[in-house]
């Protein structure tokens, strides 16, 4: 189980700033729906689509649109069919009538959802969680909170080869994980028991070990890795947030 | 140092922030062992609301908004959209849990609901604004899709389609953790629980 999709790739996205892809992410994933334009959200939706490309890792994003396939299917569904302004018949599918209005505000939701999709995978595959966090917390984000993150990427495959060992060993044991509903339900406590217990004791050696390393010392922090040299730096970013304050004031006086 | 420290204190000691990493690996084992056994819920909150109950509501919110952004940074995009529903989960079964609502079976199920209910309420404006009301659950918006058939609006409509989903998750997710919560042993509880002198690491 591995808990990035991070891509190793040498591209010009890979080598930008992470805080500035960051800021890209969640400005163009919000923007759109503080201005609800189907032609504009289209755009950011291109733009962020082309970040990928530039970025060579479109094809590794394609499982991410997947998971959220269903998703998009039932807002064609419930929009397209249900929506309460739905007037105008657009086409029949067999019995079944989808109504222009319904499928108008279906495709925007599904531009903007694409839209944010392709945002956050900007992130998630060109830019090292490691980095992200460095970058974050020499921003000013706290170390603890830093540390943190940093540990779940790690501990969850360990929590999941631990999930592994128990289920074999307490099927050994004659545990049924198959069969009725009711059998299932009942094996859910002997497999999740054991790996909660653990990790609840696990925490407090992990705390000692913390604390004797000076994990609370009230010093300034300093970082093990050298500063990676990134392109596109603060300036792109103020940009960014510029633009997002520009969208909100769009609204406001719209 | 008899003072008890107030459950909304922001210092948290080593013990409770380490609890926020394995709440958010517990909420993703439960996830994975509730689809290995093919159970008809996400059980995908076991961790944060384990969290709350012994760390209290800063803790909890604090696993519960982590946990969703780093899932969004790293998975699925979509959950961050939640990040605010699971923070809220958090606030609340650790505050009303911090009050005595573990002291027996019966309130723990009363507590189920509340959680159930707020994710729900939580939820609803979210689902609305992102995806028209949509939760993703078949069952949820197939009720969706009758209620806005009858002409009920969206926002209701919307809501029960969370009611649905989220009432029954967080239910038996609260029920699994009392029970798990009764059956630790008091020195792992006190570990998280700041105040007494003796329980500082």
């Amino acid at each position: 189980m591995k808990m990035t999709l991070y891509v190793a790739k040498n591209s010009i996205v890979h080598k930008s700033d992470p805080i500035t892809k960051l800021t890209y992410c969640l400005v163009a994933a919000i923007v759109p729906y503080i201005i609800p334009n189907h032609l504009f959200a289209f755009v950011i939706m291109l733009l962020s689509i082309s970040l990928l490309l530039l970025g060579k890792v479109f094809r590794k994003m394609i499982p991410i649109y997947i998971l959220s396939l269903f998703l998009l299917i039932t807002i064609v569904i419930i929009q397209g069919i249900f929506h309460p302004d739905n007037v105008t018949p657009l086409f029949m599918l067999g019995p079944i009538t989808f109504y222009q209005e319904g499928l108008l505000i279906a495709s925007l939701l599904i531009i903007r959802i694409i839209n944010m999709l392709s945002a956050f995978g900007v992130v998630i595959l060109t830019t090292q969680p490691d980095d992200l966090i460095e970058a974050l917390v020499k921003k000013g984000m706290s170390p603890r909170i830093g540390y943190v993150i940093g540990s779940v990427l790690q501990i969850i495959p360990q929590m999941s080869s631990m999930v592994g060992t128990i289920m074999d060993a307490q099927r050994s044991r004659g545990l049924e994980t198959e069969g009725k509903l009711s059998t299932r339900i009942k094996a859910f406590i002997p497999l999740i028991g054991p790996v909660i217990m653990n990790s609840l004791i696990a925490t407090r050696e992990r705390s000692i070990a913390l604390e004797i390393r000076g994990f609370n010392s009230k010093r300034k922090k300093t970082f093990l890795r050298d500063e990676k040299e990134f392109l596109f730096g603060k300036p792109y970013q103020l940009l960014l947030i510029l633009c997002f304050i520009g969208a909100i004031i769009w609204r406001i006086f719209q | 140092m008899n003072k008890q420290k107030s459950m909304w204190s922001l210092r948290l000691s080593t013990a409770a922030l380490v609890l926020i990493p394995v709440a958010i690996g517990i909420n993703y084992i439960g996830k994975t062992i509730a689809s290995a056994l093919k159970l008809p819920l996400w059980i995908d909150s076991l961790g944060t609301i384990l969290a709350s109950m012994l760390a209290g509501p800063i803790v909890g919110g604090l696993a519960g908004i982590i946990n969703n952004i780093i899932y969004g940074f790293t998975q699925d995009p979509i959950s961050t959209v939640y990040a605010i529903t699971s923070l809220f989960i958090g606030i609340v079964v650790g505050a009303l849990s911090y009050t005595g609502w573990l002291k027996s079976f019966g309130k723990a199920c009363i507590l189920g609901l509340i959680v159930g209910l707020v994710a729900a309420i939580v939820s609803t404006p979210l689902n609305i604004i992102f995806w028209g009301g949509q939760t993703g659950n078949v069952w949820g918006d197939a009720l969706l899709a009758v209620m806005l058939k009858e002409g009920y609006p969206v926002w209701l409509a919307s809501f029960f389609d969370s009611v649905v989903v989220d009432i029954p998750d967080k239910f038996v997710s609260v029920l699994i953790c009392y029970f798990i919560f009764k059956g630790l042993p008091n020195n792992v509880k006190n570990l998280y629980r700041g105040g007494q002198k003796i329980e500082e690491l």
